[in-house]
């Protein structure tokens, strides 16, 4: 909101210049955005919050100007013609007092509508309000000065004798002043004549009843109407407007009369006419309201030291009465208050006037409870194993595009949770995995030319779990493309594949203790399930082609992993067992085979460790080769055994019988040679 | 021949030995098959008897030491060749060989720099569901309902259930936890949170926030001031200033909005805090007495403090990032900035 230094001026005698001014307002909770000299006046922007509308008028920053700076507010007469107590002919009629607790009119006949002078076109054009004619700037002016929003009519155009403050009908419509033609509903209120709406009440008024260079005889709207009933209206008209934005918020009822009495005076000095009729329909008066305000239990909120006389004078600076005893005062809260209704709303108030730069800095006594172990530190860890693996964690959108599911192989739409109110396509649904965002954002980096892409995402999925909406945490990883390492003897590359992802996971179960995991063949193609005290809590994926195009990804495999980290999380035990270290050394033996290549290392590994002795402690791939010395359908497999006793050193003569057999049962099993 | 005169010669002369050439040639006359040692060694079958033994332990201490002398100058020399020459041997002017580490993305960096510091003033990070109930996201927060405070708060409802909606703030899990919880509690909550604005360079329909509150029998505003202050210093630095300006929150009563003098321009107005000197980082103030009334704590008996603020915007002023954006699009040579 735009309000000027001189035209505060006419409310409070102001001696700090516009800068300090400034400053002054926004450490009182008006913060002014910007201070611009124009035409040899000061143009304050303010941004008031919703809870102030009493501030959305240059007499109501005026207000808070004078309490600030210790100033008295100037307060203007309003001079009250006789005739305004003559009934008008129009009558006035309100529906539902709940929609308009409160309508005047005032009937200014006979009126000369032509330009506004200088000053008053001037000070409309500095709060940013165009000019338009004598009588319709007068409503502007009065509604940036006391915040009463007032509206003319062409009371000539109006038909029949009555205004009716009521809902539209269905299928009525109104062509604003702005010349849109806007249909009603039963939400909106309106104003009308005997015939049609004339005025979309508070928000903007009809184009064939406004104010012309041709208008001779006025009606001069003042009102009030309900705040959520506007804001319906506003919503649905689509329009806001300088009135609809102070009725939302909240208008004085008490005022109402005065700023219409002080248009109608206007108009009479600038516009000529004499004020023929006046009406009043629905409620006078708004409710008294007072407040009790235990002194004490203001320092002990603020952690302050304001003495009463201090609190006692904020208050009487703000517009309210105080009154009571020594320790507890009886506020009376002025009517433009809406926002105070409980003593801890004084309390802010007598903390804003004092400054909240002059309350102290404290530390709080600190009654730690803490939580140790909390599923936020096991989630840091996990992400700390995956970066020190190399990945880059990413932040990707939890909605997205539903057609991407039929792409990426996931379940039809039906269980998806869709959003209402999507500003886009790519805000249909709450995403049920991580999946398609995380490859987006590899395809994304792979057409920045990133020749590899390692990346991971902890973040929730969201679904259906008996009908009712569900979120779990998960970990999706991605690997595409190949990294080419320099070592001392030359580049080695490492393309992705399921290996390195399953490496990955491995190294993240590892860490975590989770020992009983394993990783199995799903049945759907290009799919690996993996497993975790044989409950599956994710998978591993090859993704196949229609994602692959849908990404726009060319020429690359793109691995992809996704598992729950919640059900991961569930199987973590944090306690570790210490092992004896082996008293006596062990001795190592490798078997080299050549197998048919369908073979899998699983079940070699299986099969050496069923028939190692159990002087056998440990047997592992270490190497795996296929080439030009190995027959085409036949890979070499390297096993490395570990021989060991806890009571004595092993000799070679010890080992040879059980390693020949284990040599043996392979070859039996699998038909292995040794290479 | 006197092994004393011998080894003082050895050690004026090892001095001048400045290259692997001349040490060869040190060790050749002393060491060699004809060499000064060899003389030596050959002198004692002459000797009598008596004095064979002492003088043959003598020379051998001397090769002992002539050993020593050349293998400490093979060192320094070879020392010298790595700082000076390359090809043969490391070129150490190559790049390392080591596992590139991957990085957290800044705004989990920023975000649990932040948890961290309130972690250790005795707050707890509690997390909270993103698809919130209408009650925990508003009502709970003293809300209302059609009023143009919710405005600010847009928000995504769910279409299959519109009392459902992803949560527009952190400061839901204030509900969750005090329904939960007695005081005193202190609770810092990191979380994504959603409102339907149009995407731009300073808006996005997701972002971070962190919430942090404190609820005890005597929680005061000055605590408020003196804990966000060791925030802002530890996150910014122990030069920056800090104001409290009021402004209003539905959920909390006397309200604060809090600035820092600009990283930028250290207060003088720049463009970045719009010539203002301050840049806004968070909203706070005392929990609204209704608040706790719609989680049954005594209004009389209890206090507390609430702040939240938006990571992204922190990030983007502790970075100097122009654009929201770039945190979701992920590129990774925007990743491994941070």
């Amino acid at each position: 909101m735009k309000v000027t230094y001189n035209w505060l001026k006419d409310f409070v005698d102001i001696k700090v210049a516009p800068g300090a001014l400034a400053d002054k307002l926004t450490m009182a909770g008006l913060e002014v955005t910007s201070v611009e000299e124009r035409g040899g006046d000061f143009v304050f922007e303010i941004e008031i919050t919703s809870n102030r509308p009493d501030w959305l008028s240059v007499a109501g920053v005026a207000r808070e100007v004078a309490a600030i700076t210790g100033k008295k507010l100037i307060e203007k007469s309003h001079k009250v013609t006789k005739s305004q107590n003559h009934k008008a002919e129009v009558k006035i009629e309100i529906e539902n007092k709940k929609d308009c607790p409160l309508y005047t009119a005032k009937i200014i006949k006979n009126v000369k509508v032509g330009v506004s002078p200088e000053w008053l076109k001037k000070r409309l054009e500095l709060v940013g309000c165009r000019s338009v004619n004598n009588v319709v700037d007068i409503t502007n002016y009065i509604l940036f000065e006391t915040g009463e929003p007032l509206h003319a009519f062409d009371l000539d155009k109006l038909q029949g004798n009555a205004v009716i403050v009521r809902r539209a009908k269905h299928g009525e419509k109104i062509t604003t002043i702005d010349a849109q033609e806007r249909p009603l509903n039963t939400g909106i209120l309106i104003i009308a004549d005997e015939r049609k709406p004339i005025a979309i009440a508070g928000v903007m008024g009809g184009r064939e009843t406004e104010v012309t260079e041709t208008t001779r005889n006025i009606l001069l709207e003042a009102a009030v109407f309900n705040p959520a009933v506007v804001r319906r209206g506003r919503r649905s008209a689509g329009i806001q407007s300088e009135s609809s934005y102070r009725f939302e918020r909240g208008v004085d009822l008490e005022k109402v009369t005065c700023a219409s009495s002080e248009a109608a005076g206007l108009i009479l000095g600038l516009a000529g006419g004499d004020l023929t009729g006046a009406r009043t329909a629905g409620l006078a008066k708004s409710k008294k309201r007072t407040v009790k305000l235990d002194l004490f239990s203001v320092n002990k909120i603020l952690g302050a030291n304001i003495n009463a006389a201090r609190m006692k004078s904020i208050l009487k600076s703000l517009g309210f009465k105080t009154s009571g005893a020594r320790n507890v005062f009886t506020v009376k809260v002025p009517h433009f208050r809406f926002d105070v209704n409980s003593p801890v709303d004084l309390v802010e108030e007598i903390a804003r006037v004092h400054g909240y730069e002059n309350i102290a800095m404290t530390l709080p006594r600190v009654k730690p409870k803490p939580r140790l172990g909390e599923q936020p530190d096991k989630v840091a860890l996990i992400k700390d194993i995956l970066t020190g693996l190399g990945l880059n964690e990413v932040i990707t959108y939890s909605l997205m595009d539903k057609s991407l599911l039929r792409e990426f192989g996931m379940y039809a739409g039906a269980e998806a949770l869709e959003v209402l109110n999507p500003l886009s396509a790519e805000q249909e649904i709450l995403r049920p995995a991580l999946i398609p965002g995380v490859s987006a954002c590899v395809a994304r980096n792979l057409n920045q030319k990133q020749d590899y892409v390692n990346i991971f995402e902890v973040a929730k999925a969201f679904g259906l779990s008996g009908g009712v909406p569900s979120e779990e945490l998960r970990l999706c990883i991605a690997l595409c493309g190949t990294k080419s390492m320099l070592l001392d003897r030359g580049v080695v590359k490492d393309t992705a594949g399921f290996l390195q992802l399953k490496g990955i996971i491995e190294t993240v179960f590892e860490r975590l203790g989770l020992k009983a995991h394993d990783f199995r063949p799903s049945e759907r193609p290009s799919v690996i399930d993996i497993l975790l005290a044989q409950e599956k809590i994710g998978m591993m994926q090859k993704l196949d082609q229609p994602a692959l195009a849908r990404m726009d990804i060319k020429n690359k495999d793109l691995f992809v992993a996704e598992l729950s980290l919640e059900r991961l999380l569930f199987y973590y035990k944090p306690e570790k067992k210490f092992s004896r270290l082996p008293a006596y050394p062990g001795i190592s033996r490798d078997i080299s085979l050549v197998i048919k290549e369908e073979i899998t290392a699983g079940q070699i590994l299986e099969t050496v460790k069923e028939e190692g002795s159990v002087l056998l402690r440990q047997a592992r791939i270490s190497d795996c080769y296929q080439g030009k010395q190995i027959p085409a359908g036949f890979k070499g497999l390297t096993i490395s055994c570990l021989y060991r006793s806890d009571e004595r050193t092993l000799t070679e003569e010890e080992i040879e019988p059980l390693h020949s057999a284990v040599f043996k049962r392979l070859y039996e099993k699998f038909g292995a040679q040794i290479r | 021949m006197d092994i004393e005169a011998i080894k003082t010669q050895i050690e004026s002369e090892i001095q001048g030995v400045n290259s692997p050439q001349g040490l060869e040639e040190f060790r050749v006359k002393y060491m060699g098959r004809k060499g000064v040692l060899a003389q030596l060694t050959g002198v004692i079958p002459t000797l009598p008897v008596q004095e064979r033994a002492s003088f043959g332990q003598q020379v051998n201490a001397l090769k002992e030491k002539i050993l020593l002398i050349i293998k400490e100058k093979q060192g320094s020399l070879s020392g010298e060749k790595l700082m000076t020459q390359k090809g043969s041997g490391c070129d150490i002017t190559m790049p390392g060989i080591a596992r590139e580490l991957g990085r957290l993305h800044p705004i989990s960096q920023v975000m649990d720099e932040i948890c961290t510091i309130f972690s250790r003033m005795g707050f707890s990070i509690v997390e909270g569901p993103e698809i919130e109930t209408e009650f925990n996201n508003f009502t709970g927060l003293n809300i209302p309902l059609d009023h143009p405070s919710r405005d600010a708060f847009d928000t995504f409802y769910l279409k299959s259930n519109s009392k459902l909606l992803l949560r527009s703030h952190t400061s839901p899990v204030q509900i969750r936890v005090m329904k939960s919880e007695k005081p005193p509690l202190a609770a810092i909550v990191p979380g994504k949170v959603y409102r339907p604005d149009a995407t731009d360079a300073s808006h996005s329909f997701m972002f971070h926030q962190v919430e942090g509150f404190m609820v005890d029998e005597e929680i005061t505003f000055s605590d408020l001031k003196g804990t966000l202050g060791l925030f802002a210093k530890a996150v910014f630095g122990k030069d920056i200033k800090m104001r409290f300006r009021p402004h209003f929150f539905p959920f909390t009563e006397p309200s604060a909005e809090v600035d820092i003098s600009c990283i930028i321009c250290k207060g003088k107005g720049c463009s970045v805090c719009g010539r203002k000197g301050w840049l806004e980082i968070l909203g706070s103030g005392m929990i609204h007495p209704n608040v706790f009334k719609h989680v049954g704590y005594d209004t009389k008996k209890y206090s507390g403090f609430a702040f939240g603020m938006g990571i992204e915007r922190i990030a983007m002023l502790k970075y100097g990032i122009d654009d929201i954006r770039l945190f979701f699009e992920n590129d990774l040579r925007f990743l491994k900035q941070f």
